[in-house]
């Protein structure tokens, strides 16, 4: 029985394998002989490639044959120059591999410093660097900052956002350097707590000063001359967003996990199924509330809008997390004359941060790439989001704004990818002690 | 620790209970609303919000004092509240239009294509210049549409109750009929929506092999394939990563996550600029190879596997990071022993790696299905007008469209019509879908059966 479950698995596997070998075969029967303008055609260029690669891997192995015997004569011992080779062989397909998940971001952010559009066009590039001349590589001999300067045209900017700008810079680079001294000397204890306070009133400054921006500052004729005003209003959005989930989701989640009330078991599947309806197909219906409401073309009525789509995870994984902490330090606060909801707020709130941590920038995050509904709600250039913004770049005249689409994209990107690589400990905790139970 | 009312009494005195509590403050509130209104006329509505938040919570006071096992469900009525207002009843109402044939032409404005110049030469009739069949497109009858009067700022709707050669009769007639200077006047033809019962449904299903069944056929697909490919890769990657003799490890964790940690509106449109097939870098590069211009986002077949390609990329670092996750509850105890027992690395991969990630992995896979099944962004921004047509379907069920992005363009963009009555219907199946894909995730993953007691 086992042999004949095993047996047919395989088949079906070798089943599968065969018919995606022979629909990749058609498929590439089915390309028409022509080259990509502009490109450079090597023919057998793949077989290059590959010998190239061989060789490297040749190399390898003579170095760690040659080196395991060297360093085997010099201690004496003997040891098979395998590990070395096995070693040195993944270091390199690692390479290759970060090699192919950067190209693209290379390719951006080389894009976003080429004032040129190069994108759809049938320029040559003269170089003496064949990947240059091909276009695989960004071509940064005319490099310059005209695709970031169109971002910020006709802003106005008073005296005091100047002194900001340069309080924030100065900031930056000091949490940068106390990160450095970290390092150096990792035996200092003030050292964290210090960087950590300049990143918490980098972080405070910088969100204080983009709310105070106004629109009214923003006078360039162009889309996307308000840029800036975008990534306001999209860091206004997220922050909210994330933070209306953490209230939301933090009581609920609690009740799921510590209370056994009659109906318990039906209100938690009501709380996870309903989000189950692709919530932003309920548009005309949502808009339809809004204008009610008088909350059309308002980051509340947006944020509102968003407020039901962040309800369903947030408790889920918060019950996960409050049941996984001993209700004993409750209990005791509760024996020393702590009503419930005091418990709850002093003993078990603080217990959670880290998860409201993680719910925090999970929803940030979702909402930052998130653009059917708050185009929907979102009139006018002036309260865009940056999602909605770069939507708008590509539909239509991609070719004509690929460079802008490519410096806003750098600068669009730069606040989620701070926040992912500082609170990456967040993320990868959350989803272990929330989502996964053992 | 209060003693509730056990059973589905007490589940049915809760309920009513909030209920009453709810609906009395929403009572309250409009009422305090109204009055606020009559000292300051343009009071927006949202503050309506306001005033129904202020009367209920001293009426939820005044029910946990009568009813004290009510304060366990205060901690889930903010969330309650918030998933009523903003999903139930979005939800409620998508539901209903699914069963109307409201759209772009039927949503219940008047149709300015239909305008007419009007005077009224009684109280309640209207002379038109012409037939009023043919200006209004009522076709044979006009009895019984619904039109509206307007001119200068005074507006109404009325309903038409006769007709002559060139008059209609009103139901009744309007403030501003009689009235010297109102000016000149327009009548326009109201579309309104109505009940068209299962026709959205036999619409679908009577069109289903050229659009639902291949659209359906293909998220399927869509959603298994990336979900193996990611997978096979990210196990792969998060094993060789886990090996402690490994050196610079950490470097390659943290330079490997970086597409996860980019937002994916900006990297969907990346792509679809890099896979384009004249211009795109990735068929430049592929030219240097000697190899010729794939057509990534025109041909069906490599459209698909274009997207299955950028999947990988999208979510290689969410698995690495659960295999790694869930490789570093397996205590190196286990492969010492194996390793004294003499089994070899293959067969320790084998025994103990596999059936332990497995287990951790299961739901990781059934959750990154659930995703990519509605995975709208990476459709809809990597090709947004769905791939090539399939022969004889629906401009809005293109080849490599998924159930979500369908649904989407039939009800919001142009090709679909706006036909929201028809997209509503596609979402009510998306559900459908959804929450069966739930029901097996949940029954496999055992996640509710310790709630279920």
């Amino acid at each position: 029985m086992r042999l004949a479950r095993t047996g047919l698995g395989w088949l079906l596997g070798l089943a599968v394998i065969g018919y995606g070998v022979g629909l990749f075969r058609s498929m590439v029967a089915s390309v028409p002989h022509r080259k990509a303008f502009g490109s450079v055609f090597i023919a057998n260029g793949w077989l290059t490639a590959l010998l190239t690669l061989l060789g490297a891997v040749v190399l390898l192995l003579v170095v760690s044959v040659v080196a395991t015997a060297v360093s085997n004569r010099v201690r004496g011992r003997v040891r098979t120059p395998w590990p070395l080779f096995r070693q040195t062989v993944t270091h390199l397909g690692l390479w290759i591999l970060i090699v192919v998940v950067y190209y693209p971001v290379v390719q951006v952010v080389g894009a976003s410093f080429d004032p040129r559009n190069n994108l759809f066009s049938f320029r040559q590039i003269k170089s003496s660097n064949v990947l240059v001349r091909a276009k695989v590589l960004p071509d940064l001999s005319r490099a310059g900052l005209e695709n970031y300067a169109k971002l910020v045209e006709g802003v106005i900017v008073p005296t005091w956002q100047w002194v900001l700008i340069v309080v924030l810079a100065a900031l930056l680079v000091l949490s940068l350097a106390l990160g450095l001294a970290r390092r150096w000397n990792p035996g200092v204890h003030g050292l964290e707590r210090w960087q950590n306070r300049t990143l918490l009133s980098f972080a405070g400054l910088l969100f204080a000063g983009l709310m105070a921006l106004s629109p009214s500052q923003f006078t360039g004729m162009s889309t996307e001359s308000h840029f800036v005003l975008w990534a306001r209003n999209t860091l206004l959005l997220s922050g909210a967003t994330g933070l209306l989930a953490v209230l939301l989701t933090a009581s609920a989640g609690y009740a799921f996990a510590r209370f056994r009330f009659p109906g318990r078991y039906g209100m938690l599947m009501v709380f996870v199924f309903i989000q189950m309806f692709p919530g932003f197909l309920a548009l005309i219906a949502i808009y339809y509330l809004l204008s009610t409401l008088d909350l059309i073309n308002t980051f509340s009525g947006l944020l509102l809008a968003y407020s039901g789509g962040v309800i369903s995870f947030g408790t889920w994984v918060f019950k996960g997390y409050v049941e996984s902490l001993s209700p004993s330090l409750e209990e005791a606060a509760m024996i020393d004359g702590a009503s419930r909801f005091q418990a709850f707020l002093r003993v078990l709130l603080p217990l959670a941060a880290p998860m409201f941590v993680f719910i925090f920038l999970l929803q940030f995050v979702g909402t930052y790439s998130e653009f059917v509904l708050a185009s929907l709600v979102l009139t006018g250039v002036k309260s865009w989001t940056v999602g909605i913004g770069l939507y708008n770049f590509t539909t239509g005249s991609f070719s004509t704004r690929w460079g802008v689409f490519a410096a806003a994209s750098v600068l669009g990107s730069l606040p989620i990818l701070a926040i992912f690589y500082g609170f990456q400990r967040y993320f990868v905790s959350g989803y272990t002690a929330g989502a996964v139970k053992e | 620790m209060t003693r509730h009312p056990t059973g589905f009494r007490g589940l049915v005195l809760a309920l009513a209970a909030l209920t009453a509590a709810v609906g009395l403050s929403v009572v309250a509130g409009a009422l305090l609303f109204w009055v606020v209104r009559l000292r300051i006329p343009d009071l927006p509505n949202y503050l309506l919000l306001a005033t129904i938040g202020i009367a209920l919570l001293p009426l939820l006071a005044l029910f946990r004092r009568r009813f004290p096992f009510l304060s366990d469900w205060y901690y889930l009525l903010p969330a309650t509240l918030f998933l009523l207002a903003f999903t139930v009843y979005p939800i409620v109402l998508t539901t209903a239009l699914a069963f109307t044939n409201f759209s772009g032409q039927n949503y219940g404005r008047p149709d300015r294509a239909t305008e007419t110049a009007v005077a009224f030469v009684a109280p309640s009739t209207l002379r038109f210049s012409s037939d009023p069949r043919q200006a209004l497109q009522c076709g044979d009858r006009c009895v019984g549409i619904q039109v509206e009067v307007y001119g200068g700022n005074e507006r109404s709707r009325l309903k038409v109750t006769g007709e002559g050669p060139t008059t209609l009769t009103l139901d009744r007639a309007p403030s501003f009929a009689s009235a010297a200077g109102a000016g000149q006047l327009y009548v326009a033809k109201i579309n309104n929506y109505r009940f068209i019962g299962l026709r959205n449904f036999t619409y679908i299903l009577s069109n289903a092999t050229t659009a639902l069944w291949p659209v359906f056929r293909w998220n399927v697909v869509f959603a298994a394939a990336s979900v193996i490919t990611t997978a096979l890769m990210g196990l792969l990657l998060g094993v060789v990563l886990n090996d402690s003799k490994l050196r610079f490890r950490n470097f390659y964790r943290t330079a490997l996550i970086i597409s996860w940690a980019l937002p994916n509106i900006i990297t969907i449109q990346m792509w679809n600029a890099l896979l384009n097939q004249q211009f795109g870098a990735i068929n430049r590069m592929l030219g240097l190879l000697g190899i010729y211009s794939v057509p990534w986002l025109t041909q069906t077949e490599w459209a698909k596997l274009g997207i299955l390609l950028v999947n990988l990329w999208l979510g290689l670092p969410f698995m690495m990071t659960a295999t790694l996750g869930a490789l570093s509850t397996i205590p190196t105890e286990l492969y010492e022993s194996a390793q004294i027992d003499g089994a070899s690395p293959w067969q320790a991969f084998r025994g103990i790696t596999l059936p332990l990630v497995r287990t951790a992995f299961t739901p990781v896979l059934l959750t990154s299905f659930a995703f990519n099944f509605n995975n709208f962004n990476l459709i809809y921004l990597l090709l947004p007008q769905g791939g090539p047509a399939i022969p004889g379907g629906m401009a809005t069920a293109n080849s490599t469209d998924i159930l979500i992005s369908w649904a989407y363009k039939t009800a919001f963009r142009a090709e679909g019509g706006s036909a929201y009555g028809l997209g509503s219907a596609i979402a009510l199946i998306i559900f459908v879908v959804t929450v069966g894909i739930s029901m097996i995730n949940f029954k496999v993953t055992g996640a509710f059966r310790e709630e279920a007691r």
